[in-house]
């Protein structure tokens, strides 16, 4: 991890960036408390896949105030907002510094160790809907200005769609701007699901920040939580045995069918073929089965603990899941037959809402839609855990970048889930599935950072400790976050019509945006 | 066969014997009236619960099972539920246009629906523009949609009745042409003649390619005049919430909806009456001993099965495709429909002229 | 579409793909139904013996617990739904001070079902049971008291 002070950070940033460091992973904002506030910023590079950390912080406790590098990574456009809204630093040059999850009369930042709790009781009145935004600028003697700005016009023609809306896929809620049927301009808000996750995960232990990990993405819960366990272990230099590795690895994969059957659903029904999406749920009906049978959950399964897993798979598990593909592999076909050839979903998907290859980049929008778009972004093939190192499968990419390409790479991606379990599934070895630990779990000071490819992209936990028994912070790299931030830049231009199926393709599950 | 008119001119000749003339028709039309609404209502509930099962059975699934044996009570426990719903008045809306759209809806709809020939004598409007009449009339709900939409005060009712009313009013002009390829082939507009000359074989199998080509034009432009899947955009839930009737409840909404499941009723019952020969029975040229006992199955089962039977190729279509999107809807109907129908026109005057059809 | 198609050529490859797609739920419209009509089938109903319904507290013939009035569930616990009171009583056969358990109480409606209570006990006194049928009219009877002996 490298250090820069926050006068040359953004220059050393801007230097990495033209090093190829193209792809900002997260960006953590901190408190550190006497070392001041800041931000840990994550980097990748594309081409070779090496990772750097860097770190900066400012003393100012009253006045934080950081570049803004939403000018190289545009990924830092909402990272920048949630560090301003949990720690209040502001940043310089950053287009747009609203809150992007609390209510804009929020008192205070919560995530500053200083914050005082009881000066935002729960209110009971309506947060008035406000379309100005304002920035930070600095100017060429030192001063920096707030100016303020308007995100609609007056006399624009602005519907709702959310939080409460079929479409959206949860309580999420965009601002649209109309030209007849045309979208010009949209303003995604967040935060209607926000629980603190990160924030609450500071005053658990160990073993209990992992039971709330399954509630961001519900449709990744064993890879959102194969990443905590990965993280802990790697602190506390922890080898999990074989047996468990093989298991991870077999329920993320079943996992990632899971989504993606939902995905097709939800899509399906999205563009109103609501047959299909019935189709769609009855074959996920069998997974859920299959997990509910080992891991006692359907949904939130709290099946990864810290070296291992909950409990040893059920006696029928092999039988039942080798079942389970025989029968998925026709069914697809089906799918494909009623959905996939379908002129009318052509006409829906085909060059609708494309996504370049460098914005896929540039926003971090990992997952099926980065893959879309021709970034070969999985992390399975770039660091593999678990057992995909050992396991041959192919990387689905497509170039197109508009919603049929994040539509099939979804589809195809079911099948070489399907490979992958089906390498693993006969030579599960034996071994314990549970590591001994200690009672009470303190990890040593240090931070670490680990990532899983989840069901919609890269997934990361960045967690900082202090040597005690709760994580110092504990951040988690949001795989949705991205993908709504790309909406804007995608939509505009396009029908209120596609917003649906861009919104649809895209997949964001919006627990996990807010956390 | 059994004529209907014989029972209506009993009852005629029973009234004028001991009333005035022009009180009896008034009781005949008062009771006509009463009947139409009667069996408007009845179409409607049988309608609902069809496409329930319907769309259901194509999902895996079983549909309504718990009020009644099979869930056959459904329906009526969902009337009931909308007339004891409070018809909620929203802030800043027209409030005449508001409550007046829905019963322009159901008026075009009830007018379209007595058109309909339902068996041998079983005619309310019956004259020599009939299927001229019809359209008019049906026509006229388009103009209860706009209202709606307007008049809600709701964004997403507003687009919803603009696409609504692109799209009907395009689609229109399809429904004509196909229906005015089989007016060629009859020169008649009468439905009760329509039928008569399908007694020796249907329009469909009479009029050649052209007949066929105007049946399935018919029956997506009809599809998409009644606003259903997969051209339901006007209240495509996914983008709109309920499109152009968002913000009505009560029965106002349950007058929408009727209308919606009795007007595609009408397209079906139209569609059977003009291609599929109506209340007339199966007939093969040549065949008089299968063709007599065609004739004991009475008109108005043949009429209703050949309705319901479209009924069920129209769900299933909705059931099974995406919606498709405003541009792409106008696209198949000035691109696609419209052309091919004005050709498939011509084809069938051609076909006239030189009597090349059966 | 990947290739242009003539006006004609794409008509016919479009009504053939919608043909393809009514084929199948044509197909669907006759293969045995999945909806399971529950209340009804609550005989037949498959639960995983791991199923997390709530947390009980099995006893023995004689209708005692195992819990020994610890707390470790209580600490492990990351909602606070669980509450121990115990008192401290003299064994009159040993004679030496022991811990028991006076009251267990458990709030089912702030439980999360993350196990760790059931992981945390060291003599396995309390478990999940599979019924899942919490819903109740009054909030207040979520609040159960475990140790009902």
């Amino acid at each position: 991890m490298i250090t820069i002070e926050p006068e040359k950070i953004h220059k050393a940033l801007a230097d990495l960036r033209s090093e190829g460091y193209d792809f900002l992973r997260s960006l953590t904002g901190m408190d550190w408390g006497e070392e001041g506030l800041g931000v840990v910023y994550h980097l990748g590079k594309t081409t070779t896949g090496e990772n750097t950390v860097v770190k900066t912080a400012t003393l100012n406790r009253e006045h934080p105030e950081l570049p803004s590098v939403c000018d190289l990574w545009k990924a830092a456009e909402f990272n920048e907002r949630e560090v301003y809204d949990y720690f209040g630093i502001r940043f310089i040059g950053h287009p747009d510094m609203r809150r992007l999850y609390l209510r804009e009369d929020w008192v205070g930042h919560p995530f500053r160790k200083d914050y005082d709790e009881s000066l935002n009781p729960l209110r009971m009145t309506n947060e008035e809907p406000d379309d100005v935004t304002h920035h930070y600028e600095e100017l060429p003697d030192g001063s920096v200005i707030k100016k303020r700005e308007v995100i609609f016009d007056q006399d624009e023609y602005i519907i709702n769609i959310g939080p409460q809306h079929p479409a959206t896929h949860g309580v999420l809620r965009f601002r649209v701007s109309l030209e007849g049927e045309i979208i010009k301009k949209l303003d995604v808000h967040c935060g209607y699901i926000h629980r603190g996750i990160e924030k609450m995960c500071e005053s658990l232990t160990y073993p209990q920040t992992l039971a709330l990990t399954d509630r961001l993405d519900y449709l990744a819960a064993h890879h959102n939580r194969h990443a905590l366990c990965m993280c802990i272990e790697k602190a506390l230099g922890l080898e999990v045995s074989e047996r468990v590795q093989y298991i991870r690895t077999i329920m993320d994969e079943l996992q990632r069918i899971d989504s993606h059957l939902l995905f097709f659903s939800c899509l399906c029904m999205d563009l109103g073929a609501l047959t299909a999406f019935f189709y769609g749920f009855r074959d996920r009906e069998k997974i859920l089965d299959i997990f509910e049978a080992t891991t006692g959950g359907r949904l939130i399964q709290n099946y990864n603990t810290i070296g291992g897993v909950q409990a040893d798979i059920a006696p029928d598990f092999v039988k039942k899941v080798k079942e389970f593909i025989a029968w998925l592999r026709p069914t697809l076909k089906e799918y494909h037959e009623v959905f996939t050839g379908n002129i009318i979903a052509h006409g829906r998907l085909d060059g609708v809402g494309v996504l370049s290859r460098e914005d896929a980049i540039s926003f971090g929008a990992t997952g099926g839609t980065g893959r879309a778009s021709g970034w070969a972004c999985d992390v399975r093939k770039r660091h593999p855990y678990a057992m995909y190192s050992k396991v041959d499968f192919k990387e689905i990419i497509r170039t197109e970048g508009d919603c049929f390409a994040r539509y099939m790479v979804r589809m195809d991606e079911i099948v070489e889930s399907m490979n992958i379990i089906e390498q693993l599934i006969d030579n599960i070895p034996e071994g314990s599935f549970q590591e001994k630990t200690k009672a009470i779990i303190k990890l040593p000071e240090g931070s670490w950072y680990s990532a899983v490819e989840g069901s919609r992209g890269e997934f990361g936990v960045y967690l900082e400790s202090r040597g005690d028994k709760y994580p110092y912070r504990l951040k988690f790299r949001s795989t949705g976050l991205p993908l709504v931030s790309i909406m804007d830049t995608v939509c505009r231009g396009a029908k209120i019509a596609d917003l649906i199926a861009i919104g649809g393709t895209v997949d964001y599950v919006v627990p996990d945006i807010d956390r | 066969m059994f004529d209907f008119s014989i029972v209506t001119q009993w009852i005629h000749s029973l009234l004028t014997s001991f009333l005035p003339e022009e009180v009896a028709v008034f009781i005949e039309c008062v009771a006509i009236g009463v009947c139409i609404l009667l069996g408007y209502a009845i179409i409607a509930i049988i309608m609902i619960f069809m496409e329930r099962k319907v769309c259901a059975a194509f999902q895996c699934r079983l549909g309504p099972m718990r009020v009644g044996p099979w869930g056959t009570i459904q329906v009526f426990a969902d009337v009931f539920k909308m007339l004891i719903k409070e018809i909620i008045a929203i802030r800043h809306s027209d409030k005449f246009l508001y409550n007046l759209a829905p019963y322009i809806v159901i008026l075009a709809s009830i007018l379209a629906f007595s058109c309909l020939p339902f068996s041998k004598g079983m005619e309310v409007l019956d004259f020599n523009v009939g299927i001229f009449f019809l359209m008019a009339a049906s026509s006229i709900g388009v103009v209860g949609i706009l209202l709606a939409g307007w008049s809600s005060n709701n964004k997403y009712s507003l687009i919803g009745a603009m696409r609504s009313g692109a799209q009907m009013i395009s689609y229109e002009l399809s429904t004509s042409l196909s229906l005015l390829t089989i007016i060629v082939l009859t020169d008649t507009m009468q439905f009760s003649e329509i039928v008569e000359r399908q007694a020796d074989g249907w329009f469909l199998f009479k009029g050649h390619i052209p007949a066929f080509i105007a049946f399935v034009i018919y029956l997506i432009a009809g599809n998409a005049e009644v606003n259903r899947g997969p051209f339901d955009l006007p209240e495509a839930e996914s983008e709109l919430t309920a499109g152009y009737h968002t913000e009505y409840s009560g029965m106002h909404f349950g007058l929408f909806y009727v209308a919606e499941f009795v007007n595609l009723f009408i397209i079906a019952g139209v569609a059977a009456t003009i291609f599929l020969g109506g209340w007339m029975p199966l007939h093969i040229p040549g065949l008089d001993g299968f063709n007599t006992i065609m004739d004991y199955i009475p008109g108005f089962v043949w009429f209703f099965g050949k309705a319901f039977f479209v009924v069920w190729i129209l769900m299933w279509f909705k059931w099974t495709f995406p919606r498709l999107r405003i541009d792409q809807i106008l696209t198949l109907e000035w691109k696609y429909l419209v052309p091919i129908g004005l050709l498939n026109l011509l084809l069938m005057v051609i076909i006239v002229v030189f009597d090349l059809h059966f | 579409m990947k290739e242009r198609r003539s006006y004609l050529g794409g008509l016919l490859h479009g009504i053939n793909t919608l043909l393809t797609g009514m084929k199948v739920t044509g197909r669907e419209f006759f293969t045995p139904k999945v909806t399971e009509q529950y209340p009804e089938n609550r005989a037949t109903l498959e639960i995983s013996p791991r199923f997390r319904g709530r947390l009980t507290m099995p006893v023995d013939a004689e209708g005692n617990n195992k819990c020994i009035a610890c707390g470790l569930c209580q600490m492990a616990c990351p909602n606070d739904t669980i509450h121990i009171t115990s008192e401290t009583i003299l064994d009159e056969s040993t004679g030496k001070k022991k811990k028991v358990l006076v009251k267990y109480e458990y709030d089912l409606g702030a439980c999360m079902f993350c196990q760790l209570c059931v992981n945390a006990c060291p003599h396995h006194a309390i478990e999940f049971s599979t019924e899942f049928e919490n819903a109740v009219f009054d909030r207040n009877t979520l609040v159960q008291t475990l140790n009902k002996k």
